[in-house]
Protein backbone atom coordinates (compact mmCIF):
# COMPACT_ATOMS: atom_id res chain seq x y z
CA UNK A 1 0.00 0.00 0.00
CA UNK A 2 1.28 3.42 -0.89
CA UNK A 3 -0.51 4.90 2.10
CA UNK A 4 1.24 2.51 4.48
CA UNK A 5 4.59 3.21 2.86
CA UNK A 6 3.99 6.94 3.19
CA UNK A 7 3.16 6.50 6.87
CA UNK A 8 6.36 4.51 7.36
CA UNK A 9 8.75 6.65 5.43
CA UNK A 10 7.45 10.19 5.79
CA UNK A 11 5.44 10.63 8.98
CA UNK A 12 8.18 9.69 11.49
CA UNK A 13 10.41 12.45 10.11
CA UNK A 14 8.04 15.40 10.00
CA UNK A 15 9.79 17.02 12.97
CA UNK A 16 13.10 16.99 11.13
CA UNK A 17 11.40 18.22 7.97
CA UNK A 18 9.90 21.17 9.85
CA UNK A 19 13.26 21.97 11.45
CA UNK A 20 15.05 22.11 8.12
CA UNK A 21 12.33 24.16 6.42
CA UNK A 22 12.20 26.51 9.38
CA UNK A 23 15.93 27.20 9.16
CA UNK A 24 15.95 27.54 5.38
CA UNK A 25 12.89 29.79 5.11
CA UNK A 26 13.43 31.63 8.37
CA UNK A 27 10.12 31.08 10.11
CA UNK A 28 7.91 28.34 11.44
CA UNK A 29 4.67 29.25 9.68
CA UNK A 30 6.28 29.15 6.24
CA UNK A 31 7.96 25.90 7.24
CA UNK A 32 4.59 24.14 7.56
CA UNK A 33 3.56 25.27 4.06
CA UNK A 34 6.87 24.15 2.60
CA UNK A 35 6.78 20.77 4.33
CA UNK A 36 3.22 20.21 3.18
CA UNK A 37 4.28 20.86 -0.41
CA UNK A 38 7.28 18.61 0.05
CA UNK A 39 5.05 15.83 1.42
CA UNK A 40 2.83 16.05 -1.65
CA UNK A 41 5.93 15.54 -3.78
CA UNK A 42 7.15 12.78 -1.47
CA UNK A 43 3.81 11.03 -1.82
CA UNK A 44 3.92 11.26 -5.58
CA UNK A 45 7.44 9.85 -5.60
CA UNK A 46 7.17 7.31 -2.81
CA UNK A 47 7.34 4.34 -5.16
CA UNK A 48 10.79 5.53 -6.19
CA UNK A 49 12.11 5.35 -2.63
CA UNK A 50 13.81 1.97 -2.56
CA UNK A 51 15.68 2.09 0.72
CA UNK A 52 18.47 3.96 2.42
CA UNK A 53 17.85 6.59 5.04
CA UNK A 54 14.25 7.79 4.76
CA UNK A 55 15.06 10.93 6.71
CA UNK A 56 17.74 11.94 4.20
CA UNK A 57 15.37 11.14 1.36
CA UNK A 58 12.58 13.30 2.77
CA UNK A 59 14.94 16.14 3.70
CA UNK A 60 16.27 16.27 0.15
CA UNK A 61 12.73 16.91 -1.05
CA UNK A 62 12.13 19.44 1.72
CA UNK A 63 15.30 21.30 0.79
CA UNK A 64 14.27 21.52 -2.87
CA UNK A 65 10.77 22.60 -1.87
CA UNK A 66 12.22 25.30 0.39
CA UNK A 67 14.26 26.84 -2.37
CA UNK A 68 11.40 26.62 -4.86
CA UNK A 69 9.11 28.26 -2.31
CA UNK A 70 11.57 31.04 -1.58
CA UNK A 71 12.20 31.74 -5.24
CA UNK A 72 8.43 32.16 -5.68
CA UNK A 73 7.61 34.09 -2.53
CA UNK A 74 10.76 36.00 -1.76
CA UNK A 75 12.67 36.40 -5.00
CA UNK A 76 14.98 38.96 -3.47
CA UNK A 77 16.25 36.92 -0.59
CA UNK A 78 17.49 34.07 -2.72
CA UNK A 79 21.20 34.33 -3.25
CA UNK A 80 22.25 33.08 -6.63
CA UNK A 81 23.77 29.72 -5.91
CA UNK A 82 26.40 29.71 -8.60
CA UNK A 83 30.01 28.88 -8.07
CA UNK A 84 30.52 28.41 -4.37
CA UNK A 85 34.18 27.54 -4.63
CA UNK A 86 35.20 30.99 -3.46
CA UNK A 87 33.14 30.61 -0.30
CA UNK A 88 34.61 27.22 0.38
CA UNK A 89 38.11 28.54 0.19
CA UNK A 90 37.55 31.09 2.88
CA UNK A 91 39.64 29.78 5.74
CA UNK A 92 38.45 30.24 9.30
CA UNK A 93 39.89 33.19 11.20
CA UNK A 94 43.02 32.43 13.21
CA UNK A 95 42.57 31.62 16.87
CA UNK A 96 43.72 34.58 18.86
CA UNK A 97 43.14 33.02 22.25
CA UNK A 98 42.95 29.28 21.99
CA UNK A 99 42.88 28.69 25.71
CA UNK A 100 40.32 31.31 26.71
CA UNK A 101 37.28 30.07 28.63
CA UNK A 102 35.38 30.38 25.37
CA UNK A 103 34.00 26.85 25.61
CA UNK A 104 32.27 27.71 28.87
CA UNK A 105 30.74 30.84 27.34
CA UNK A 106 29.48 28.89 24.35
CA UNK A 107 27.96 26.20 26.54
CA UNK A 108 26.20 28.86 28.64
CA UNK A 109 24.69 30.74 25.70
CA UNK A 110 20.92 30.72 25.86
CA UNK A 111 19.00 29.12 23.06
CA UNK A 112 17.61 32.43 21.76
CA UNK A 113 21.15 33.70 21.24
CA UNK A 114 22.11 30.45 19.50
CA UNK A 115 19.04 30.65 17.26
CA UNK A 116 19.84 34.23 16.31
CA UNK A 117 23.43 33.29 15.54
CA UNK A 118 22.34 30.39 13.31
CA UNK A 119 19.92 32.70 11.50
CA UNK A 120 22.79 35.12 10.80
CA UNK A 121 24.91 32.47 9.09
CA UNK A 122 25.29 32.74 5.30
CA UNK A 123 22.92 30.31 3.66
CA UNK A 124 25.39 27.64 2.47
CA UNK A 125 26.91 27.37 5.93
CA UNK A 126 23.56 27.45 7.73
CA UNK A 127 22.22 24.70 5.51
CA UNK A 128 25.16 22.38 6.17
CA UNK A 129 25.13 23.07 9.91
CA UNK A 130 21.38 22.40 10.20
CA UNK A 131 21.58 19.19 8.17
CA UNK A 132 24.38 17.90 10.42
CA UNK A 133 23.74 19.28 13.92
CA UNK A 134 19.95 19.56 13.90
CA UNK A 135 18.84 16.91 11.41
CA UNK A 136 21.70 14.54 12.26
CA UNK A 137 22.64 13.49 8.73
CA UNK A 138 26.07 12.02 8.02
CA UNK A 139 28.70 13.80 5.93
CA UNK A 140 28.06 11.35 3.13
CA UNK A 141 24.31 11.96 3.16
CA UNK A 142 24.81 15.72 3.16
CA UNK A 143 27.34 15.49 0.31
CA UNK A 144 24.90 13.44 -1.74
CA UNK A 145 22.05 15.87 -1.02
CA UNK A 146 24.03 18.99 -1.89
CA UNK A 147 25.86 17.38 -4.78
CA UNK A 148 29.29 18.37 -3.45
CA UNK A 149 32.32 16.33 -2.32
CA UNK A 150 32.53 15.31 1.33
CA UNK A 151 35.57 17.53 1.75
CA UNK A 152 33.39 20.51 0.89
CA UNK A 153 30.82 19.43 3.45
CA UNK A 154 33.57 19.19 6.05
CA UNK A 155 34.98 22.62 5.31
CA UNK A 156 31.54 24.26 5.22
CA UNK A 157 30.61 22.63 8.50
CA UNK A 158 33.86 23.71 10.16
CA UNK A 159 33.36 27.22 8.81
CA UNK A 160 29.75 27.36 10.02
CA UNK A 161 30.72 26.20 13.50
CA UNK A 162 33.64 28.58 13.61
CA UNK A 163 31.37 31.53 12.72
CA UNK A 164 28.87 30.44 15.37
CA UNK A 165 31.56 30.06 18.02
CA UNK A 166 32.88 33.53 17.30
CA UNK A 167 29.36 34.95 17.33
CA UNK A 168 28.19 33.24 20.51
CA UNK A 169 31.47 33.11 22.39
CA UNK A 170 32.49 36.61 21.39
CA UNK A 171 29.38 38.47 22.42
CA UNK A 172 30.19 38.21 26.12
CA UNK A 173 33.62 39.68 25.78
CA UNK A 174 34.47 43.36 25.50
CA UNK A 175 35.21 44.36 21.94
CA UNK B 1 54.85 21.39 14.67
CA UNK B 2 56.97 18.28 14.72
CA UNK B 3 56.08 15.76 12.03
CA UNK B 4 53.81 12.90 13.08
CA UNK B 5 53.67 9.47 11.54
CA UNK B 6 50.02 8.80 12.31
CA UNK B 7 48.76 9.61 8.81
CA UNK B 8 46.79 12.65 9.93
CA UNK B 9 47.10 15.97 8.08
CA UNK B 10 49.95 18.26 9.12
CA UNK B 11 48.08 21.36 8.02
CA UNK B 12 46.47 22.89 11.13
CA UNK B 13 43.22 23.72 9.29
CA UNK B 14 42.91 20.20 7.92
CA UNK B 15 43.67 18.81 11.37
CA UNK B 16 40.74 20.83 12.73
CA UNK B 17 38.46 19.18 10.19
CA UNK B 18 39.54 15.86 11.66
CA UNK B 19 38.42 17.04 15.10
CA UNK B 20 35.01 17.92 13.67
CA UNK B 21 34.88 14.50 12.03
CA UNK B 22 35.79 12.84 15.35
CA UNK B 23 33.00 14.65 17.18
CA UNK B 24 30.55 13.82 14.40
CA UNK B 25 31.36 10.12 14.67
CA UNK B 26 32.64 10.02 11.10
CA UNK B 27 36.01 8.41 11.85
CA UNK B 28 36.78 4.73 12.10
CA UNK B 29 38.34 3.45 15.33
CA UNK B 30 41.94 3.74 14.14
CA UNK B 31 41.57 7.30 12.91
CA UNK B 32 39.61 8.29 16.02
CA UNK B 33 42.40 6.95 18.21
CA UNK B 34 45.03 8.88 16.27
CA UNK B 35 43.04 12.12 16.49
CA UNK B 36 42.41 11.64 20.21
CA UNK B 37 46.15 11.20 20.75
CA UNK B 38 46.86 14.44 18.90
CA UNK B 39 44.25 16.25 20.98
CA UNK B 40 45.75 14.91 24.20
CA UNK B 41 49.19 16.13 23.17
CA UNK B 42 48.22 19.59 21.93
CA UNK B 43 46.47 22.12 24.17
CA UNK B 44 45.37 24.19 21.19
CA UNK B 45 43.62 21.22 19.59
CA UNK B 46 42.15 20.29 22.97
CA UNK B 47 40.69 23.80 23.31
CA UNK B 48 39.19 23.55 19.82
CA UNK B 49 37.76 20.14 20.69
CA UNK B 50 36.15 21.62 23.81
CA UNK B 51 34.69 24.56 21.88
CA UNK B 52 33.15 22.34 19.21
CA UNK B 53 31.65 20.06 21.86
CA UNK B 54 30.24 23.09 23.68
CA UNK B 55 28.77 24.41 20.45
CA UNK B 56 27.14 21.07 19.67
CA UNK B 57 25.54 21.14 23.12
CA UNK B 58 24.35 24.71 22.58
CA UNK B 59 22.89 23.91 19.14
CA UNK B 60 21.23 20.75 20.49
CA UNK B 61 19.47 22.98 23.05
CA UNK B 62 17.70 25.01 20.37
CA UNK B 63 13.99 24.14 20.55
CA UNK B 64 12.62 22.05 17.69
CA UNK B 65 9.40 23.04 15.95
CA UNK B 66 6.61 20.85 17.31
CA UNK B 67 4.62 18.64 14.93
CA UNK B 68 1.10 19.67 15.91
CA UNK B 69 -1.74 17.14 15.83
CA UNK B 70 -3.41 19.35 13.28
CA UNK B 71 -0.38 19.38 10.99
CA UNK B 72 0.20 15.64 11.34
CA UNK B 73 -3.44 15.03 10.42
CA UNK B 74 -3.11 17.29 7.36
CA UNK B 75 -0.05 15.40 6.12
CA UNK B 76 -1.49 11.97 6.88
CA UNK B 77 -4.56 12.99 4.88
CA UNK B 78 -2.40 13.39 1.75
CA UNK B 79 -1.91 9.64 1.57
CA UNK B 80 -5.53 8.83 2.38
CA UNK B 81 -7.01 11.09 -0.29
CA UNK B 82 -4.52 10.38 -3.03
CA UNK B 83 -3.82 6.76 -2.18
CA UNK B 84 -7.36 5.59 -2.84
CA UNK B 85 -7.32 6.10 -6.58
CA UNK B 86 -3.74 5.27 -7.39
CA UNK B 87 -2.39 2.01 -8.61
CA UNK B 88 -0.74 0.18 -5.81
CA UNK B 89 2.92 -0.48 -6.09
CA UNK B 90 3.29 -3.32 -3.68
CA UNK B 91 5.83 -3.05 -0.98
CA UNK B 92 7.36 -6.30 -2.14
CA UNK B 93 8.32 -4.72 -5.42
CA UNK B 94 9.92 -1.78 -3.74
CA UNK B 95 11.81 -4.12 -1.47
CA UNK B 96 13.12 -6.19 -4.37
CA UNK B 97 15.03 -3.20 -5.63
CA UNK B 98 17.03 -3.13 -2.42
CA UNK B 99 20.01 -5.42 -3.13
CA UNK B 100 20.75 -3.60 -6.35
CA UNK B 101 20.70 -0.33 -4.55
CA UNK B 102 23.25 -1.59 -2.10
CA UNK B 103 25.59 -2.37 -4.94
CA UNK B 104 25.05 1.07 -6.34
CA UNK B 105 26.03 2.56 -3.04
CA UNK B 106 29.30 0.70 -2.80
CA UNK B 107 30.49 2.66 -5.76
CA UNK B 108 29.02 5.91 -4.60
CA UNK B 109 30.46 5.68 -1.12
CA UNK B 110 34.07 5.35 -2.11
CA UNK B 111 35.79 8.50 -0.93
CA UNK B 112 36.14 10.86 -3.83
CA UNK B 113 39.55 11.51 -5.25
CA UNK B 114 38.72 15.20 -5.29
CA UNK B 115 38.39 15.33 -1.52
CA UNK B 116 41.57 17.22 -1.05
CA UNK B 117 41.58 16.72 2.73
CA UNK B 118 42.49 13.11 2.27
CA UNK B 119 45.25 13.62 -0.24
CA UNK B 120 47.84 13.55 2.49
CA UNK B 121 46.94 10.06 3.68
CA UNK B 122 45.92 7.89 0.82
CA UNK B 123 46.28 4.64 2.75
CA UNK B 124 43.33 5.65 4.84
CA UNK B 125 41.23 6.27 1.79
CA UNK B 126 41.99 2.75 0.61
CA UNK B 127 41.35 1.24 4.01
CA UNK B 128 38.06 3.13 4.33
CA UNK B 129 36.87 1.93 0.98
CA UNK B 130 37.71 -1.68 1.82
CA UNK B 131 35.93 -1.44 5.17
CA UNK B 132 32.90 0.22 3.60
CA UNK B 133 32.71 -2.37 0.85
CA UNK B 134 32.94 -5.22 3.36
CA UNK B 135 30.32 -3.55 5.53
CA UNK B 136 27.92 -3.07 2.66
CA UNK B 137 28.50 -6.56 1.32
CA UNK B 138 27.62 -8.05 4.70
CA UNK B 139 24.59 -5.78 4.91
CA UNK B 140 23.38 -6.95 1.52
CA UNK B 141 23.86 -10.59 2.48
CA UNK B 142 21.88 -10.10 5.64
CA UNK B 143 19.13 -8.38 3.71
CA UNK B 144 18.81 -11.36 1.39
CA UNK B 145 18.64 -13.67 4.38
CA UNK B 146 15.94 -11.58 5.98
CA UNK B 147 14.10 -11.53 2.69
CA UNK B 148 13.95 -15.30 2.69
CA UNK B 149 12.30 -15.49 6.08
CA UNK B 150 8.57 -15.64 5.44
CA UNK B 151 6.70 -12.68 6.87
CA UNK B 152 10.00 -11.05 7.71
CA UNK B 153 10.76 -10.70 11.39
CA UNK B 154 12.50 -7.37 10.80
CA UNK B 155 9.44 -5.89 9.13
CA UNK B 156 7.32 -7.03 12.07
CA UNK B 157 9.71 -5.42 14.52
CA UNK B 158 9.57 -2.21 12.48
CA UNK B 159 5.78 -2.28 12.41
CA UNK B 160 5.64 -2.74 16.19
CA UNK B 161 8.02 0.16 16.69
CA UNK B 162 5.99 2.39 14.40
CA UNK B 163 2.73 1.50 16.13
CA UNK B 164 4.31 2.35 19.47
CA UNK B 165 5.33 5.80 18.17
CA UNK B 166 1.76 6.49 17.10
CA UNK B 167 0.19 5.09 20.28
CA UNK B 168 -0.59 7.23 23.31
CA UNK B 169 2.35 5.66 25.13
CA UNK B 170 5.15 3.49 23.72
CA UNK B 171 5.18 1.21 26.77
CA UNK B 172 2.69 -0.96 28.66
CA UNK B 173 4.59 -0.80 31.91
CA UNK B 174 6.20 2.54 32.70
CA UNK B 175 9.25 2.23 34.82
CA UNK B 176 12.91 3.06 34.78
CA UNK B 177 13.48 0.34 37.37
CA UNK B 178 14.39 -3.03 35.91
CA UNK B 179 13.17 -4.64 39.13
CA UNK B 180 9.68 -3.54 38.07
CA UNK B 181 9.95 -4.18 34.34
CA UNK B 182 11.39 -7.69 34.57
CA UNK B 183 8.78 -9.17 36.94
CA UNK B 184 6.04 -7.54 34.89
CA UNK B 185 7.28 -9.16 31.67
CA UNK B 186 7.92 -12.42 33.51
CA UNK B 187 4.37 -12.39 34.86
CA UNK B 188 2.85 -11.67 31.46
CA UNK B 189 4.72 -13.97 29.15
CA UNK B 190 7.18 -15.85 31.33
CA UNK B 191 10.23 -14.33 29.67
CA UNK B 192 12.36 -11.44 30.79
CA UNK B 193 15.52 -10.24 29.08
CA UNK B 194 18.26 -8.24 30.79
CA UNK B 195 16.97 -4.69 31.27
CA UNK B 196 19.84 -2.49 32.40
CA UNK B 197 19.04 1.16 32.95
CA UNK B 198 21.70 3.10 31.07
CA UNK B 199 20.48 6.59 31.95
CA UNK B 200 24.01 7.63 32.85
CA UNK B 201 25.09 6.75 29.32
CA UNK B 202 22.24 8.77 27.83
CA UNK B 203 19.85 5.86 27.30
CA UNK B 204 17.07 5.98 29.87
CA UNK B 205 14.89 2.89 30.33
CA UNK B 206 11.30 4.03 29.85
CA UNK B 207 9.63 0.68 30.40
CA UNK B 208 8.52 -2.39 28.54
CA UNK B 209 5.75 -3.82 26.43
CA UNK B 210 4.76 -7.08 24.82
CA UNK B 211 5.17 -7.45 21.05
CA UNK B 212 3.42 -10.23 19.18
CA UNK B 213 5.59 -11.37 16.30
CA UNK B 214 4.69 -14.41 14.25
CA UNK B 215 2.07 -15.58 16.80
CA UNK B 216 4.59 -15.42 19.62
CA UNK B 217 4.52 -12.84 22.41
CA UNK B 218 7.94 -11.33 22.93
CA UNK B 219 9.34 -8.89 25.45
CA UNK B 220 10.25 -5.44 24.19
CA UNK B 221 12.13 -2.80 26.15
CA UNK B 222 11.92 0.89 25.33
CA UNK B 223 14.80 3.29 25.83
CA UNK B 224 14.93 7.01 25.22
CA UNK B 225 17.95 8.71 23.69
CA UNK B 226 17.46 12.48 23.39
CA UNK B 227 14.27 12.80 21.35
CA UNK B 228 14.51 9.31 19.87
CA UNK B 229 12.95 6.12 21.14
CA UNK B 230 14.77 2.82 20.80
CA UNK B 231 12.75 -0.38 20.90
CA UNK B 232 14.67 -3.51 21.84
CA UNK B 233 12.87 -6.76 21.06
CA UNK B 234 14.39 -9.80 22.79
CA UNK B 235 13.35 -13.04 21.13
CA UNK B 236 14.14 -16.12 23.21
CA UNK B 237 16.49 -18.22 21.09
CA UNK B 238 15.14 -21.40 19.62
CA UNK B 239 17.57 -24.26 19.28
CA UNK B 240 17.54 -23.94 15.54
CA UNK B 241 17.94 -20.17 15.59
CA UNK B 242 21.05 -18.96 13.86
CA UNK B 243 23.64 -17.39 16.06
CA UNK B 244 24.52 -13.82 15.17
CA UNK B 245 27.40 -12.97 17.47
CA UNK B 246 28.30 -9.78 15.66
CA UNK B 247 25.71 -7.06 15.38
CA UNK B 248 24.19 -6.81 11.93
CA UNK B 249 22.99 -3.53 10.53
CA UNK B 250 19.69 -3.57 8.69
CA UNK B 251 16.90 -1.25 7.90
CA UNK B 252 13.22 -1.94 7.70
CA UNK B 253 10.14 0.13 7.32
CA UNK B 254 12.13 3.33 7.21
CA UNK B 255 13.94 2.67 10.49
CA UNK B 256 17.45 1.55 11.28
CA UNK B 257 17.73 -1.89 12.79
CA UNK B 258 20.55 -3.76 14.51
CA UNK B 259 20.32 -7.51 15.10
CA UNK B 260 22.57 -9.66 17.26
CA UNK B 261 22.53 -12.70 19.51
CA UNK B 262 23.78 -12.86 23.09
CA UNK B 263 23.19 -15.71 25.52
CA UNK B 264 19.60 -16.83 25.62
CA UNK B 265 18.19 -14.09 23.45
CA UNK B 266 18.18 -12.89 19.90
CA UNK B 267 18.00 -9.09 19.98
CA UNK B 268 16.53 -6.60 17.53
CA UNK B 269 17.16 -2.92 18.26
CA UNK B 270 15.22 -0.45 16.14
CA UNK B 271 15.07 3.32 16.13
CA UNK B 272 14.86 6.45 14.07
CA UNK B 273 18.00 7.64 15.86
CA UNK B 274 21.08 8.02 13.70
CA UNK B 275 23.35 5.08 13.06
CA UNK B 276 26.23 6.04 15.42
CA UNK B 277 23.77 6.52 18.31
CA UNK B 278 22.10 3.18 17.68
CA UNK B 279 25.46 1.42 17.39
CA UNK B 280 26.59 3.06 20.61
CA UNK B 281 23.40 1.93 22.34
CA UNK B 282 23.92 -1.64 21.18
CA UNK B 283 27.54 -1.68 22.36
CA UNK B 284 26.59 -0.32 25.77
CA UNK B 285 23.62 -2.64 26.15
CA UNK B 286 25.73 -5.68 25.32
CA UNK B 287 28.39 -4.58 27.79
CA UNK B 288 25.80 -3.95 30.52
CA UNK B 289 24.01 -7.24 29.86
CA UNK B 290 27.30 -9.14 29.82
CA UNK B 291 28.30 -7.88 33.25
CA UNK B 292 25.14 -9.36 34.69
CA UNK B 293 24.32 -12.41 32.57
CA UNK B 294 22.07 -13.96 35.23
CA UNK B 295 19.68 -11.05 34.81
CA UNK B 296 18.00 -12.64 31.80
CA UNK B 297 15.87 -15.74 31.95
CA UNK B 298 14.37 -17.46 28.94
CA UNK B 299 10.92 -18.82 29.39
Amino acid sequence: MLAARFAEVVLPHLGDALSLARWLTGNAADAEDVVQEACLKAHAGIAGFAGGNPRAWLLTIVRNASYTWMARNRPRSVVAVGDLADLDDVSPPPDKDADSPEAALIAKANSAAVEAAIARLPEVFRETLVLRDINGLSYREIAAMLGVPQGTVMSRLARARSLLMTDIGGRHEPA
Amino acid sequence: MSPHDDGLPEDPQDMKLMIHALIDGELDAAAALAVERRIAADPELAAEHQRILALRTAVAGVPRPAVSEDFLARIAAIAEVKGSDEAEATQAEAVKAQPQRHQGKVIEMRPRASARWFNSFDWRQMAASIVLTAFLASGATQWLMVENVPDSFAVNVANGHRRSLLAATPVDIVSSDRHTVKPWLDGRIGVSPPAPDMAKDGYALLGGRVEVIGDKPMPALVYRHHEHLITLVAAPRQNEAKSVPVADDLSAGGFLLVHWTDGAFSYWAISDAERPALDDFVARFRAAAATNPAAGSPG
